[in-house]
């Protein structure tokens, strides 16, 4: 049985930070303009705006903002400013004692698909992979992307009806959500942070990968017993992929299509989750439905 | 890095060395190396490729050269087929690669290159003949499943070296290190004892171990992570070597090794060639590869070396996988004996 942390409630606190790669401040002040409006404090870690080389601060640095905001009891919920990468260099540090007793939302997609993943796997707890501080910006907040992190932080159940994809495979599922990013998912595979994929639907994105990358992920994936046992399977976007100079001779999709084909799980492509700026707010660790046909697929919170 | 002033050598010895005097304990006397037979004079080379394309005239080079060596050569159906970036689609490639695997009279395989495409078949592949009579699988980069996969379930001794695509057109204008570390791969064939040698390197860690040897392209160690493929590193001495990847790719691959425990029970590890991607400006990563490494493994006490003549790069000497190995790393640089 999963942990929900407790939704939010006007004046609660949010803090925001970043675990892996560094963010400018201003980058962030509409974010936390918009969550302000929306009716909650927001304090900030010493990681924002902070920057050592690629990162947002040393390991040591990181690690330290991200345990107190865990461990602060006033802060409800954590918003991940930015992925990057990094978070995977300091999760085997923190501890989530307090954290397991005052359960709270940890926001984030991308790198941050560690922690969601480590959260769920050692704590059972329930975390929100949703928009982060970029995505607020140029007039953005406004959106229904955005606007669904809202609708997940204040407990509104999710029902996703997006369009239907003609590589769509059809079904309806009920299990519990998880994954993100699949670069990441791949590189927990084997140690403790990996998720056990049997009965969930699982959830991939990635961005800025080459195809036939793509294709040995999905190799692992598959090899390693990952897609075999789903109740349904989630492909989001791939966003900027790469081909190389001699080309890989299929799309993204094709490569994935042609490695879950065998399954008879539904499955459905083209997922608003993604790095860009159709990425829904999906609570991992908690259970939903799925419907999938070639002509529209539906997302809905049990 | 001097490399110019420690030129890796490989020395041949005749005979099998008995003066190795390891001041390590064995815990493994139960290990058997499976070792497929030496080649002799003769003996049939088949050139398969499993993974990208390669046309028949790029191979021309290591054909003539393994004739030379007194080898006879067989093509397979895949040398100079395409689909794609793949010598062919993954049916053929399977079925080439389980042709030569089944084929008594073919001695060694050498793959035609790297690229992608091996883990695709590798679950199609039937190794029932091929443990009954191992023969030598020939590669890396790509090839990396193969010895993986074999020596993770089979125990069978692999090659790990250069393969066709890296033969020179002309060998009277290559480099004395790539002349070397091709007729490496003959030594190899042929039973030679192998020794290596790496120049001194401020950063490595010094001592001592032996265990069997394992390792290859880093991308591929983690990408086989969690399949039947999945490299055990429990006592051995592990090498690394990659290309083409960014810093921050490196340092996610390493936390990967590290936190599935592949880094935990190692008897050394040798750092080969990185041909890194260059950070994209306003993200650089900064930390050095040897950082890196450093910063994963400062708990262990196992040797540790860098620079080492194995990867994407001209000295790329040819590394028997799943045989036993001594690893010894001092101030005089880093030496590699196969036991």
């Amino acid at each position: 049985m999963t942990t929900i942390p407790p939704y939010l409630k006007p004046g609660d606190t949010i803090g925001i930070l970043c675990p892996a790669g560094f963010m400018p401040l201003e980058k962030a002040q509409t974010c936390i303009e918009t969550l302000t409006d929306w009716g909650y404090k927001v304090v900030t870690g010493k990681t924002l705006g902070h920057q050592f080389n690629y990162f947002s601060g040393t390991d040591e640095e990181r690690l330290q903002d991200l345990q107190q905001m865990l461990d602060d009891e006033s802060i409800k919920a954590i918003l991940c400013a930015r992925g990057g990468y990094g978070t995977g260099r300091i999760i085997d540090r923190l501890h989530f004692k307090k954290f397991k007793e005052h359960p709270k939302w940890i926001i984030g997609f991308s790198d941050i698909t560690a922690l969601h993943s480590h959260i769920y796997k050692h704590y059972k707890i329930a975390s929100m992979h949703a928009p982060m501080a970029a995505a607020f910006n140029d007039e953005e907040y406004k959106n229904k992307y955005v606007q669904s992190l809202h609708d997940a932080l204040i407990g509104r159940k999710a029902d996703y009806v997006v369009e239907g994809n003609i590589l769509n495979q059809n079904g309806k599922a009920s299990g519990i959500l998880v994954g993100g990013n699949l670069s990441l998912l791949a590189h927990l595979i084997g140690t403790s942070s990996d998720v056990k994929t049997k009965n969930k639907i699982l959830f991939i994105e990635d961005i800025g990968e080459y195809i036939y990358n793509v294709d040995r992920m999905m190799y692992q994936l598959k090899r390693s017993g990952k897609l075999e046992e789903l109740k349904g399977l989630i492909i989001g976007r791939f966003s900027e992929m790469k081909d190389t100079t001699i080309p890989f001779g299929q799309t993204t999709e094709a490569v994935i299509k042609d490695i879950v084909k065998e399954y008879d799980y539904p499955v459905c492509f083209g997922f608003p989750v993604s790095h860009d700026k159709e990425n829904y707010a999906l609570k991992i660790g908690v259970k939903y439905k799925l419907s999938v046909t070639t002509t529209s697929v539906e997302l809905k919170e049990s | 890095m001097n490399r110019k002033h420690f030129l890796s050598t490989i020395i041949p010895i005749a005979a099998v060395s008995t003066a190795f005097t390891g001041n390590e304990p064995n815990t493994d006397l139960d290990f058997k190396q499976n070792i497929p037979p030496y080649l002799k004079k003769g003996d049939l080379v088949g050139i398969a490729c499993p993974s990208g394309f390669i046309s028949i005239e790029e191979c021309a080079p290591a054909m003539n050269k393994m004739i030379e060596w007194g080898f006879n050569i067989r093509l397979g159906t895949t040398v100079g087929a395409r689909d794609f970036t793949f010598a062919g689609t993954d049916e053929e490639r399977a079925k080439d690669f389980q042709q030569m695997i089944d084929d008594p009279l073919v001695k060694a395989i050498m793959l035609g290159r790297g690229g992608y495409g091996a883990v695709r078949i590798i679950d199609k592949i039937n190794f029932k003949n091929f443990v009954k009579n191992p023969k030598w699988i020939i590669g890396f980069s790509d090839a990396t499943v193969f010895h993986l996969h074999i020596n993770s379930n089979f125990g069978i001794a692999t090659i790990h070296s250069k393969m066709c695509n890296s033969f020179p057109d002309d060998f009277s204008k290559a480099d004395q290190t790539q002349i070397d570390s091709i007729d490496s791969i003959r030594q190899c064939l042929l039973g030679n004892q192998m020794q290596y040698k790496a120049p001194a390197n401020p950063e490595n860690r010094y001592g001592q171990g032996t265990g069997v040897l394992i390792g290859g392209n880093l991308s591929i160690i983690q990408l086989l992570c969690g399949s039947d493929s999945e490299i055990e590193t429990k006592g051995k001495i592990l090498f690394i070597e990659d290309v083409g990847e960014y810093l921050y790719k490196i340092d996610g691959m390493l936390w990967n090794l590290k936190r599935s425990g592949k880094l935990k029970n190692l008897r050394g590890l040798i750092v080969g060639g990185f041909r890194i991607k260059p950070d994209d400006p306003g993200e650089e990563f900064g930390k050095t590869l040897t950082e890196m490494v450093l910063e994963k493994v400062k708990e262990y006490n196992y040797p540790v070396c860098f620079d080492f003549p194995v990867g994407h790069i001209k000295e790329n000497y040819a590394l028997k996988c799943g045989m036993k190995h001594h690893l010894k790393v001092s101030v005089d640089g880093t030496f590699l004996e196969c036991l």
